[in-house]
């Protein structure tokens, strides 16, 4: 196990969660991202302790989990109320800030909502429940 | 009391016209606008009782004293002041100084008297004018202008006086302002008079660098200054006459710079009286007589100031014979007797024996004509009175009986212009056709002034020619009145009645009261630095001559226009085309507008359409430049959260090359 090993591991961690936070739509996924990119930056702290010889990189490590700790959950709370303001996760919606000119998150396509999914309704015991129609029915 | 009236009647004459102007601005706009001429009617009044006093009192203290510490019993006698100091600058030092002698104790009885008559002719023609006291102050105005004008002891202050009663002038020509041939006249007027002042302002600065000093005192009275200038460099003395020539041709409508008084009388006719009759188109012959002593060394200026005097009185002349307006006429005759009194003023070219008379006699038909052309337009302004303000002679006819005042007014006034024997322009007329003949016959220009004479004989023919060609077609004939004048057209009323009279009485008696006895020489040439005069003998060849002259003029109107209109007519088909160039005015104004406007004018769109398309465009671009530096920057603020993360890491990673290189080539 040398440095240069731990040192990817951690680069390929941030990279990852960078391009998860760039691209994603979803709000809490991309805060999963972001937490994602902690991770990496505390798997290189530890790797650049270890070489070291000292704990400075764990302690640093520590900090930054407590951090992230803090920090998600003032996050979700911050989701929490934008949901409550539009119904959705969509971080396209609040892009209000921009220029009247720049392009719009509207002329994004919105993605595709799955269709409601029909699920079996509970019956009482003995009789057969009835299926959606989305599934074969089956033999049994 | 008397002490008191000594030391300060000189500020008084030009104080009290002003005082009524304030007055009636601050106060009689508003409250009692009906009577706003009393305080002008009152303050022409102290003026004139001023002016007699500084005449017969004040400036005859100065006479016996022509020594050199004249300057101290000037100061003490009361006719030199200075109100203020106004520019003490390095070398240039020039006070409000009002300074008096003879010459301008006779303008100021002259203008303050014919003032303050045409003001109370003016509170009854003005009547019912919804701009009364508006007219009044203008008026006001516009005496202290002329009065401060006559009394200015330096030429700057004189200067800035002769623009004031251009601007005064403006005011009442355009006093309707709502018609936009007035609005136009007035226009026109300004702009006109505006080049002659080009010339008088570059006149005063070639005085200023030529003498060091702009001091009336210095330049004219005290001959020393202009003997060096003489000894030095004649050339320049010709200049700066000529220059300010070019001033006096603007304001006393020489040719060409005649053209802005026909129009000037769309103004109200008291202002027509006043201001282009008697006081401010003679301020240029004024100006003129004033600065003799600068004249007198230049001839070649003075043979000028001749032949462009000579030139507007056979043009004006010309062009008053098919005028068919009554005033348009007699601003034509004012026109051609102020080339008369320049014709005059030019006459003592090389011949200095001569200059005295030359000017004295100018100056004496200046100020006979102020009474007898105030008394014409007065009595014009009565007859549009009673017409109802229709003033085409050929609407209105045989009006003897209908307005016997107005009548017996004009006549006196046609009489004394055309030069009839005893009346007042008889004398002062004939004097300058003597004047004229001793130059063509002892001056050394004698050819030059023989063509002078000739027209100024010619002139003399025709002014009273076409003097009663007016009053026959306005006061004889069949009697007829135009729409306009209502049932039974009323002659003046007392308030215009009094002055008519008084000025008609002037007109017929005052030539006789001044020239003959000698008076009015007498007391001119006591000015400080007027040419030695010498004695003049009466020239009765002469006087025959211009008697013949004027029975002649007035006979061939009678003969063409005592009869019936058509018979008028038919003399000037007669005529044909030369009417038609006459009518015109020598098709003058068609010529300055051809030559003169019409460039201007397309000169001035083309600096417009420059402005508007080249320089306007150019700003516009410039302000483009900001707008396209956004329209590039601008679409980066979207508002996508993720785009800002993306250039924050941008930022990260091209701010991580940087260190690493740096560290790089540090290692």
């Amino acid at each position: 196990m040398n440095l240069e090993s731990q040192l990817i591991v951690g680069a390929v961690l941030f990279i990852l969660g960078m391009i998860g936070f760039l691209t994603r739509r979803n709000l809490i996924l991309m805060i999963l991202s972001a937490e994602l990119m902690l991770h990496g930056v505390s798997v290189n702290l530890t790797a650049f302790g270890r070489q070291h010889g000292n704990a400075s990189g764990q302690v640093f490590t520590i900090f930054v989990l407590t951090i992230a700790a803090c920090e998600a959950g003032l996050a979700l709370a911050l989701i929490l109320s934008l949901y409550q303001r539009r119904k959705s996760l969509d971080i396209f919606l609040w892009g209000n800030l921009g220029e009247p000119d720049s392009v719009k998150p509207a002329e994004y396509p919105p993605t595709a909502e799955p269709p409601a999914a029909e699920y079996p309704q509970l019956v009482p015991t003995g009789h057969v429940p009835k299926m959606p129609a989305s599934v074969g029915t089956s033999k049994v | 009391m008397i002490e008191w009236l000594h030391d300060n009647a000189l500020w008084l004459i030009p104080a009290a016209p002003l005082a009524a102007c304030l007055w009636i601005v601050l106060i009689k706009q508003v409250v009692g606008r009906a009577t706003a001429h009393r305080p002008v009617v009152l303050a022409l009044a102290i003026s004139l009782a001023c002016s007699l006093y500084l005449l017969t009192v004040l400036v005859p203290e100065t006479f016996t004293h022509h020594d050199a510490s004249e300057h101290q019993v000037e100061a003490a006698s009361g006719t030199l002041r200075t109100v203020y100091e106004w520019i003490h600058v390095g070398r240039v030092d020039v006070g409000i100084t009002l300074r008096a002698d003879a010459m301008s104790a006779l303008m100021l009885v002259m203008v303050t008297s014919v003032s303050l008559l045409v003001v109370i002719f003016a509170s009854g023609y003005m009547h019912g004018d919804p701009g009364y006291p508006r007219f009044f102050a203008a008026i006001a105005l516009f005496v202290f202008s002329m009065c401060m004008l006559v009394l200015a002891g330096n030429f700057l202050l004189l200067f800035v006086f002769w623009e004031a009663v251009g601007l005064c002038s403006y005011l009442l020509i355009g006093f309707w302002y709502h018609k936009p041939s007035a609005a136009a006249a007035a226009k026109k007027a300004f702009v006109v008079n505006r080049i002659g002042d080009f010339g008088l302002i570059l006149g005063i600065f070639l005085i200023w660098t030529t003498f060091g000093t702009l001091d009336f005192e210095r330049v004219l009275a005290d001959g020393t200054l202009i003997a060096t200038v003489v000894a030095e460099n004649p050339v320049v003395l010709t200049s700066i006459c000529l220059l300010l020539f070019v001033g006096a041709v603007g304001k006393s409508a020489q040719f060409p710079l005649h053209v802005w008084l026909p129009d000037a009388m769309e103004g109200p006719t008291p202002v027509s009286a006043l201001i282009h009759a008697a006081t401010m188109v003679t301020a240029g012959v004024y100006l003129v007589a004033r600065c003799t002593p600068l004249f007198i060394h230049a001839p070649y200026a003075q043979l000028w100031v001749a032949g462009i005097g000579a030139a507007t009185a056979l043009i004006a002349a010309i062009t008053a014979l098919t005028q068919y307006d009554l005033k348009r006429v007699l601003a034509y005759s004012t026109v051609s007797q102020l080339g008369f009194m320049f014709m005059s003023l030019g006459a003592a070219a090389g011949n200095e024996a001569l200059a005295a008379s030359a000017v004295t006699f100018a100056m004496f038909h200046m100020f006979t004509h102020a009474y007898f052309k105030a008394v014409l337009f007065l009595s014009a302004g009565s007859v549009m009175h009673a017409m109802g303000d229709v003033i085409d002679m050929r609407r209105f006819g045989g009006l003897r009986k209908a307005l016997p005042i107005t009548h017996i007014t004009f006549l006196a006034g046609a009489l004394a212009l055309s030069g009839f024997p005893l009346l007042s322009g008889f004398w002062s007329k004939d004097e300058i056709l003597s004047v004229l003949s001793q130059a063509m016959h002892h001056g050394p220009h004698g050819t030059f002034f023989s063509v002078i004479y000739g027209v100024a004989l010619l002139s003399s023919l025709l002014t009273a020619f076409y003097t009663f060609r007016a009053y026959l077609l306005t006061f004889h004939g069949e009697e007829k009145f135009p729409e306009e004048a209502g049932h039974h057209p009323h002659d003046a009323p007392p308030a215009m009645a009094g002055p008519l009279y008084l000025l008609a009485l002037a007109a017929l008696g005052i030539g006789f009261l001044a020239g003959p006895t000698h008076f009015y020489a007498g007391y001119l040439h006591h000015t400080p630095g007027f040419p030695h005069s010498e004695e003049h003998s009466p020239d009765w060849f002469m006087m025959g001559l211009s008697t013949v002259i004027a029975l002649v003029g007035i006979g061939g109107a009678y003969a063409v226009y005592g009869g019936s209109r058509g018979k008028a007519e038919q003399f000037r088909k007669l005529f044909g085309p030369l009417a038609d160039w006459s009518y015109q005015g020598l098709y003058l104004d068609a010529i300055d507008e051809a030559l003169v406007v019409k460039p201007l004018r397309s000169l001035a769109e083309t600096a417009e359409f420059i402005d508007r398309m080249v320089i306007d465009k150019l700003v516009d671009a410039c302000g483009l430049v900001p707008q396209l530096l956004g329209g590039v920057l601008r679409p980066v603020q979207n508002g996508l959260i993720q785009n800002y993360a993306a250039m924050m890491l941008v930022g990260v990673l091209a701010g991580l090359v940087l260190v690493l290189r740096t560290i790089a080539y540090g290692m």
